[in-house]
């Protein structure tokens, strides 16, 4: 015998699955978890972070006069891997210069505790141009002796429907960093800076 | 029965405008394979409603919603062969909006499926399935062109006005449906 369900029981279970699905969809994030939008022109200057905790005027003179004066050193929040940050990581790139005209992709890698810039780390990076897809299309740079690093690429493509760039540090000496972040398809660089914790 | 010629010359138009992108220049074929049954399961969803309006055809409408399951059964799967990472990713809790839009939508059409496989055997009645199922239909289209929209890829410029219009003709249809039962019954 079938069974009719009351109207208004049967609307408001459908109304609560409606709630239900808007829930999910709200609580997600546009490009997925931590991944924010890097993107720009590439016509700004690029300039090094400045420290999350900006050192004390008296502190930083009695270091200036007398380098046996004791002052907190500065910190810098270090920066977490976010999901999907390893997605088609595969470890040792080879060294490269470059991976193409178009985009850049470029920062600065500084440590967490004293917030100094980390000259000659390897910095990887993996993207989806159209010379290659997030698989093939990897290199490995050395950061500079300011910690900055930086490598030409071709423009991006979308990657599983959307830009997006992957950076990594995978050496031994500091925890391993493991990022994620979009661009638009228009953008010509992305800015990811890296500052790491050690070990 | 225009409006069936419609979607279905609006799915083929869909496909013709993948196949001719720039995004599937010279690219892996998987990814080829999930955007085509990405972009016919577009055009299905639209038509799939219609079937159902005027004279009912019950059985096309069962043979175009097995074929739906089997349409978004391969474009996954391309996905997933084509870069696992990327769609274990996309399918978890930290996943990008679009993504957890499509896995929404297949849920609910996996649910449509089922019911409409067991629908017999129910102890609802009619008016009660048939609203359910068409309420599934309903979240399927929405989010599943949702889905499409927000994807960049092969189908963006021309392809968004034409997925958002079979997206309409797809909710007009389930819509209409579920209208002509109410005035059925009075």
């Amino acid at each position: 015998m079938e069974r009719s369900a009351r109207p208004w029981v049967l609307i408001g279970a459908l109304a609560l699955m409606t709630v239900g699905i808007a829930v999910l969809l709200l609580g997600s994030e546009g490009s997925g978890t931590g991944a924010e939008n890097v993107g720009d022109d590439g016509t700004a200057v690029l300039t090094a972070p400045a420290p999350d905790r900006p050192i004390p005027t008296r502190e930083r003179d009695a270091d200036a006069s007398n380098a046996t004066t004791s002052s907190p050193r500065p910190s810098c929040k270090a920066t977490d891997s976010n999901p999907g940050g390893d997605n088609n990581y595969i470890p040792d790139a080879p060294r490269a210069s470059s991976l193409g005209r178009g985009f850049v992709i470029e920062g600065f890698v500084r440590a967490a505790a004293g917030c100094e810039p980390l000259p000659g780390v390897r910095v990887q990076v993996w993207l989806a141009t159209a010379t290659g897809t997030e698989q093939d299309n990897r290199a490995s740079v050395l950061t500079d002796d300011e910690g900055r690093y930086r490598l030409p690429t071709s423009a991006t493509v979308a990657q599983f429907g959307e830009p997006n760039i992957h950076v990594a540090y995978d050496g031994d000496a500091y925890e391993q960093v493991f990022i994620r972040r979009v661009v638009d398809l228009d953008d010509r660089r992305a800015v990811v800076n890296l500052t790491l914790r050690e070990r | 029965m225009r409006l069936r010629l419609a979607a279905a010359l609006g799915a083929t138009v869909l496909v013709v405008l993948a196949l001719g992108s720039d995004h599937l220049s010279g690219a892996d074929g998987l990814l080829v394979a999930s955007t085509l049954t990405g972009a016919l399961l577009t055009g299905g969803l639209a038509v799939q409603p219609l079937l159902v309006l005027g004279r009912r055809r019950i059985g096309e409408h069962r043979v175009l919603g097995t074929g739906l399951v089997a349409l978004a059964a391969g474009h996954v799967g391309a996905l997933f062969l084509l870069a696992p990472d990327d769609a274990l990713f996309a399918m978890s809790p930290d996943g990008p909006t679009r993504a957890r839009m499509a896995l929404i939508a297949i849920v609910a059409l996996l649910l449509a499926a089922a019911l409409a496989a067991v629908g017999p055997r129910t102890r609802w009645d009619r008016r009660t399935w048939r609203l359910v199922h068409a309420y599934l239909g309903l979240v399927v289209v929405v989010l599943g062109v949702g889905h499409a929209v927000l994807t960049d890829g092969a189908l963006e410029g021309v392809g968004t006005p034409l997925l958002l219009g079979l997206g309409a003709l797809g909710a007009a249809g389930i819509v209409a449906a579920v209208g002509r039962d109410a005035l059925n019954r009075r």
